[in-house]
C-alpha cells in the first residue's frame, strides 16, 4: 500500500496554507487518493495499474496547490463578526482592564473584566473554529470552553453569594475567600460540583473534533491545570520572592490552597470528563449511519 | 459559447450537484464523488482536483461545514454537512436551472425531463 499522505505532501505545494491547513488538506486528499486505490484494486486491478488510476485524479499538482491555496488560505480568512465585533470588545475591554490594573484600582470590576475578556476570546476562537489547526480543536478550543465556564460560573457566584463585597470594590480573589465559613463552604462546594459539568463539556468537545484520550483529559481538566500553574507556581514564586513573613511561616498553606483551588476541582473535572474518555464515538456514526 | 460562459454553467452545475446531495445527509469528498457519478450514470463525474477547491470554496463561503469524523469503516475522514446558508443558495441555485432548461426547450425543443 503506497503512503499517501507522503505522495501528497511532497506533490502539494501551496505556499498560502499554513502548517495546520496543510496539514489537514494533505490528509483529506491522501484520504481521497487511498480510496480511489482501494476501489481500483477491488476491482481486480493490480497495485501499480491502481496507482495510475489514483494518480490520474489530478492532472497538474501545482494548479491544484495553487486552486487550495486560494481557497483554503488563511489570509482574509478571518470571518467578518470576529473582525468588527469580537476582536474590536476584546481589545477595549483589554485596554480597560489593563489600565485598571496598572492604576490598582476596582479588583472587582478587574475581575468581571478579564472573565468577560476570556469569554469573548473564546466566542472569537469558536467563530474562527474553520481556520483552526486540529491541535487547536481538539485541546485548546475545548479546554478553554471549559476554562471560560469555570471562569463565568465563579464570577457569577462570587456576586450572588457576597454582591455588597463585589460592588464595595474589595475584590474576590480565592485566597480572600474563607472556605470554613458558612457561605464560604456553600460557594465552595457549588464551585467545585459545577466543575463536573465543565469537565464534561471539555472532554466532550475535544472528542467531538476527534481528540485523542491523552487530549480530551487535557481539555477537560483545563481549569484545575491553569489554577494549579498560579497556586503551585505562580504564587509560591512570588511570595518567597517578595518575603512574604506568612507563607514563609506557613509554608503549608500553599499546598493547602493548590489543594482546595486545583486539587478537588480537577478531581471534578475529571469525573465530569470520564463519560466523554472512551474511544467509540456513538454520535459519529449516528450521523454516518443516517 | 465563450470559456467564460462555459465555466460559470459547470460551476454551477457542479453547484448544484454537490449541494443537493448534502442536503440528504453528511457526506465526505470520496463520497460525494462517487454518489454523484452513481447517480446521473457517469454524466457528470468529479475528479479529486474538481472536487476539493470547490468544496473548500463552499466552506469558505459557509455554505458547508465540515468536522473530522469516523465513517462506517472507521477510518478519519472530513464530513461536509450543508448549513442554514447552504441551505438558502440551493432554492435559488435549483430556480436558475429550471428556468435555464426550459429556456433551452423553448428554444431548441431539448428537454431536461
Amino acid at each position: 500500500m503506497p503512503d499517501w499522505k507522503k505522495l501528497v505532501q511532497r506533490r502539494m505545494t501551496a505556499p498560502k496554507l499554513g502548517d495546520g491547513l496543510k496539514e489537514e488538506v494533505t490528509a483529506e486528499l491522501a484520504a481521497h487518493m487511498e480510496e480511489i486505490y482501494e476501489e481500483a484494486r477491488a476491482k481486480g486491478l493490480r497495485p501499480k495499474a491502481a496507482m495510475r488510476v489514483a494518480l490520474q485524479e489530478v492532472e497538474s499538482w501545482s494548479d491544484l496547490s495553487r486552486d487550495i491555496g486560494i481557497t483554503r488560505s488563511t489570509e482574509d480568512a478571518m470571518t467578518h463578526r470576529t473582525k468588527t465585533l469580537w476582536l474590536p470588545l476584546i481589545a477595549i475591554l483589554f485596554v480597560i482592564g489593563l489600565a485598571l490594573v496598572l492604576l490598582d484600582r476596582a479588583p472587582a470590576l478587574q475581575q468581571l473584566i478579564w472573565t468577560a475578556c476570556m469569554a469573548l476570546l473564546f466566542c472569537a476562537a469558536a467563530s474562527e473554529a474553520n481556520n483552526l489547526n486540529e491541535r487547536t480543536k481538539r485541546l485548546w478550543l475545548p479546554g478553554f470552553a471549559s476554562m471560560t465556564a469555570a471562569g463565568l460560573f465563579f464570577l457569577a457566584a462570587s456576586i450572588v453569594s457576597d454582591p455588597s463585597r463585589f460592588t464595595s470594590e474589595i475584590g474576590l480573589r480565592p485566597q480572600s475567600l474563607r472556605v470554613e465559613s458558612g457561605p464560604g463552604r456553600t460557594f465552595y462546594i457549588s464551585w467545585v460540583a459545577a466543575h463536573i459539568l465543565f469537565g464534561a463539556v471539555g472532554a466532550y468537545m475535544s472528542r467531538r473534533a476527534g481528540g485523542t484520550r491523552t487530549a480530551r483529559i487535557l481539555a477537560g481538566m483545563f481549569p484545575a491545570l491553569a489554577m494549579f500553574f498560579i497556586c503551585g507556581i505562580v504564587i509560591p514564586i512570588s511570595a518567597f520572592a517578595g518575603h512574604n513573613l506568612f507563607v514563609e511561616r506557613h509554608p503549608t498553606t500553599l499546598l493547602l490552597g493548590m489543594m482546595i483551588w486545583a486539587g478537588i476541582p480537577g478531581i471534578a473535572l475529571l469525573a465530569g470528563a470520564a463519560p466523554f474518555l472512551n474511544q467509540t464515538r456513538p454520535e459519529h456514526r449516528a450521523v454516518v449511519a443516517g | 459559447m465563450t470559456k467564460r460562459i462555459r465555466s460559470k454553467i459547470a460551476r454551477g452545475s457542479a453547484d448544484l450537484a454537490i449541494l443537493s446531495l448534502l442536503e440528504e445527509q453528511p457526506l465526505y469528498g470520496f463520497e460525494i464523488a462517487r454518489q454523484i457519478s452513481e447517480r446521473t450514470g457517469g454524466a457528470l463525474k468529479f475528479t479529486l482536483a474538481s472536487l476539493y477547491p470547490l468544496l473548500y470554496e463552499m466552506e469558505k463561503r459557509g455554505w458547508v461545514q465540515a468536522r473530522w469524523q469516523a465513517n462506517a469503516a472507521g477510518r478519519d475522514r472530513r464530513y461536509y454537512r450543508l448549513t442554514a446558508t447552504g441551505r438558502r443558495q440551493l432554492a435559488p441555485l435549483r430556480q436558475e436551472w429550471r428556468s435555464f432548461f426550459q429556456a433551452l426547450d423553448d428554444l431548441s425543443g431539448v428537454s431536461h425531463a
